[in-house]
């Protein structure tokens, strides 16, 4: 107030000592009065400060009021830009798809991750033979193929004139040259198809490829990127574009924010024609940001959906939510050559100690339990959760076997990618110290995983999202990071390779993950089932392994009325 | 003259001080784009195959020389993961990230200037108060939740005044302005206001040390301007250098600030290449954005520095006189 005062008396004082000075002009005198009239007019304590108020006020009122009308502008004519882009079916010539992982590059044939395979094979890249929803195999490129009875000669007979999106001519020895130089040039899987010796092409419909030895694999791996072919006439960009004979091409993609895919005009076929003309995969890494798209209808699909976040579009009318069956596993995988796990009672410990329930209720309850190496849409499947069921009390025996007690327990740590959220590590923890186990969480960026765990094979525990199907081979071959070195199991693997009917290799790779099960390298937490939801209206997206088989041609959205 | 040269000379000095310690800080980062690359089924003749057509099994210091060289040619080299040159993937999340800071910049200044001169005018104590709280409860809310908020308020399909577009970027970028503007002023907001808090503080303390001084105000007023007058019309004036300081360290700042608002709103911008290209070890990438940065911030300082003895002639006395 003091202060206040002093300004005040400062004003008046200007004015008294003008006022003295009666020798002033008459237009001294006249401003002497203006400024006294103003002095007066602006008392502080009644119109001064409320001005400023009201000015401020008014300003930000106008500016709310412009942002909201030039916003209600633009959304009005979105929406009706929207609502006017439809066929006249009322199908809309747009999806877009919210997908959680992107692919950093398109280069299918040297960059790794299976959100590549997912968006590119079968919508932009087509293969010899494609893989169903069903993970069978199905006529591709091929629409009929035979194998000889000693299992090393396949022959394939092609559709007929099919060719790229470039409008080149796809014939056999496209198919042919694009499976060498996969060969030559070590791309990506290549040593999936290791027993392929060559391929070559008989005549223009007609590739037969020959094999060193018997591969009961063969054609699975022939549905993803071993079989997938290329122009051999064309080049392009592989990292940020894709040429292939697929229903779609790519019309732009980033990395960080989507890719658009546009029908492809030239397409060859008319059983995988695309339904819709424009599909957009948004990448939306983050959760709630997923969320918000697909309740803002930003797309019409999310997969994956957090399972704990799905309740609200569960109970909405407007939306559908389904769990599929996949071939991700959730491995936490001990280290073989570590001096404390190589004690097996340690290992068996940590597999009696777990309680997989718990883990899987508190993801939302879709999940499904897993008790070995082979995921149910695999050939192999058998239930093994029962080889080592939930039982503190065998754990906590097996331990005091071991040496170890809840007072002198045994250090372990475990080291897993920050992609997978800290509450599994917590889980674990938390699971483990009645035992007799103190677990130390390293919480490392996933290519800090990669580096040390995957490729050094420096860890104790680990923890990994295994995405691929068909991967039992991780378990036969002792230079994995696994370490797992198993006789029996190889030759078992061996034997399932060289089986010539389905059912004779499956039988092998059953008796080889029972093995594993019971020898318990691994801890195989849960079997994840993918959710997704979609917008009432949408047709055709699988409900099953879609982390790697998206089939673009097949999906609709009707919006309702 | 002097200055500017001295001032040039000490820029330059820093560039380099930051190319090598950025890339010495990325070396230590376990793994690299080979492994990322090659993924969980690669053997080690395929990651090393890899390593090589990257050019990583060369020696540091000659992996340095071959960047720091294309630096000064004015290459930033070419990012081993995407294939597309640093500039223009810099420049793709720029057009995002700079107007949504710029725009965020203005939104602050239009609230925290205005604000802080009112509550250094404002003679009661209550709204003094008011302010004072105002400006500390501002400050103290995060980005993240000032987003949120804004979402569940103006975000379209999620609000209770949904008008806004609440995710991502138009799909044609800037080529459809009202769009691209639209979904960018919900993001702004988030981070203006905090920001603008920010700034509130300043403007009161600089203008209020200014008054307290006596010196200018008084005159100003004796000289019969109100105190409203002379606070405005010589306070600011003279607050201005600190302001254009305050401003400028506000901008540098939302640079990283707005990487939380950008995850948030699903934004294609700086913050999410950057988080993007260290966890897949892109470091050709990583270490040019990183330079990109630091060479706009100390930019942004040489700025802030020559803007100030623009608007204070005192200062440049000052120094010629020494």
């Amino acid at each position: 107030m003091s202060q206040d005062n002093g300004a005040h008396g400062a004003a008046g004082a200007t004015n008294t000592t003008q006022k003295n000075e009666t020798t002033a002009a008459a237009n001294v005198a006249s401003t002497d009065a203006s400024l006294e009239g103003r002095a007066k007019s602006r008392n502080p304590k009644n119109g001064g400060k409320p001005k400023w108020w009201l000015w401020s006020l008014i300003a930000v009122i106008a500016v709310v009021a412009l942002v909201v009308g030039v916003n209600t502008y633009f959304t009005n004519r979105q929406n009706g830009t929207d609502g006017g882009a439809t066929v006249s079916g009322g199908q809309a010539d747009t999806v877009s798809i919210g997908l959680k992982l992107a692919p950093v590059n398109l280069d299918i044939r040297r960059q790794s991750g299976s959100a590549l395979e997912q968006i590119l094979i079968g919508n932009v890249y087509e293969s010899l033979v494609s893989r169903g929803s069903d993970n069978k195999v199905h006529p591709g490129l091929a629409k009929s193929w035979e194998v000889s009875k000693d299992g090393l000669t396949y022959t394939f007979h092609l559709n007929g004139k099919m060719n790229f999106s470039n409008g080149d001519t796809l014939d056999a020895e496209d198919v042919a040259w694009s499976i060498n130089e996969l060969k030559a040039k070590k791309y990506y899987n290549y040593d999936q198809v290791r027993n392929l010796d060559k391929a070559e092409a008989v005549d223009s419909q007609t590739v037969r490829l020959t094999l060193t030895a018997p591969d009961s694999n063969m054609l699975w791996y022939l549905t993803g990127r071993p079989g997938l072919v290329y122009d051999k006439d064309a080049t392009w960009d592989e990292k940020t574009g894709a040429l292939g004979s697929g229903p779609y091409t790519v019309e732009s993609f980033d990395p960080s924010d989507k890719i658009v895919f546009k029908a492809n005009p030239k397409y060859w076929g008319d059983e995988h024609k695309a339904k819709t003309g424009n599909v957009i995969v948004r990448f939306l890494p983050d959760d709630n940001a997923g969320i918000n798209a697909l309740k803002s209808g930003d797309v019409q699909v999310l997969s994956p959906i957090t399972a704990t976040l799905a309740g609200p579009f569960r109970k909405n009318p407007d939306y559908v939510v389904k769990s599929g069956d996949g071939s991700d596993k959730f491995v936490l995988a001990f280290n073989m050559t570590d001096a404390k796990l190589s004690d097996k009672r340690v290992r068996q410990t940590i597999r009696y100690a777990t309680d997989h329930e718990q883990i899987i209720a508190s993801r939302g309850g879709v999940d499904a339990e897993l008790g070995g190496p082979i995921p149910s849409v695999d050939p192999g499947y058998e239930d093994l959760t029962g080889v080592y069921p939930h039982d503190e009390a065998e754990a906590r025996q097996l331990m005091k076997e071991a040496g170890y007690s809840e007072s002198k327990p045994l250090q372990l740590t475990l080291t897993y990618a920050n992609v997978y959220g800290t509450e599994l590590g917590d889980q674990l923890k938390s699971q483990l110290k009645p035992i007799g186990i103190d677990l130390k969480i390293d919480y490392v960026e996933f290519s800090t995983w990669l580096q040390d765990v995957h490729t050094n094979g420096d860890y104790e525990l680990s923890l990994v999202d295994h995405a691929e199907s068909h991967d039992f081979y991780k378990w036969a071959t002792p230079d994995y990071y696994y370490h797992y070195d198993n006789k029996e199991v190889q030759a078992l693997y061996a034997k399932a390779l060289a089986a010539t009917t389905d059912e004779e290799a499956s039988k092998y790779l059953a008796e080889a993950a029972k093995i594993v099960s019971e020898d318990a390298p691994a801890d195989w937490l849960f079997s994840w089932r993918v959710t997704i939801a979609y917008a009432k209206g949408v047709e055709g997206f699988p409900q099953n392994l879609s982390q790697t088989v998206l089939p673009l041609w097949q999906v609709t959205y009707t919006p309702s009325k | 003259m002097r200055f500017v040269v001295k001032r040039l000379l000490l820029f330059a000095a820093a560039l380099f001080g930051v190319s090598v310690l950025v890339f010495a800080a990325l070396r230590i980062l376990p793994g690299d784009v080979a492994v990322v690359m090659a993924g969980t089924n690669a053997t080690a003749s395929r990651v090393a195959a890899l390593r090589a057509e990257f050019g990583l099994d060369r020696p540091y210091v000659v992996q340095y020389l071959d960047w720091a060289g294309g630096l000064l040619h004015g290459d930033l080299g070419m990012s081993a993961l995407t294939g597309r040159p640093v500039a223009t993937q810099v420049g793709t999340r720029a057009a995002v990230t700079f107007p949504l800071i710029i725009l965020g910049l203005v939104i602050a200044l239009a609230i925290g200037l205005p604000l802080g001169c009112a509550a250094v005018i404002t003679r009661s104590p209550r709204l003094r108060g008011f302010f004072h709280v105002l400006a500390i409860a501002g400050g103290a809310v995060p980005a993240l939740w000032s987003g949120l908020l804004l979402l569940l308020l103006f975000g379209r399909g999620i609000g209770v005044l949904g008008v806004l577009p609440s995710q991502g970027f138009p799909t044609d970028g800037w080529s459809a302005p009202g769009r691209a503007f639209a979904s960018l002023i919900l993001p702004a907001l988030a981070t203006g206001i905090v920001a603008a808090a920010g700034i509130m503080r300043y403007t009161r303390a600089a203008l209020e040390d200014i008054a307290a001084d006596g010196g200018p105000v008084d005159m100003a007023m004796a000289c019969g301007m109100t105190r409203t007058q002379a606070l405005l019309g010589v306070g600011l004036r003279l607050a201005a250098p600190q302001l254009v300081s305050v401003a400028g360290l506000t901008f540098a700042s939302m640079i990283t600030g707005v990487m939380v608002v950008e995850n948030l709103f699903a934004l294609p911008g700086l913050g999410a290449l950057l988080v993007g290209d260290v966890g897949n070890r892109d470091l050709v990438a990583v270490q040019s954005e990183l330079f990109l940065l630091a060479a706009f911030f100390l930019t942004l300082g040489l700025a802030v520095d020559l803007a100030h003895r623009a608007l204070d002639p005192r200062l440049a006395d000052d120094k010629e006189d020494r």
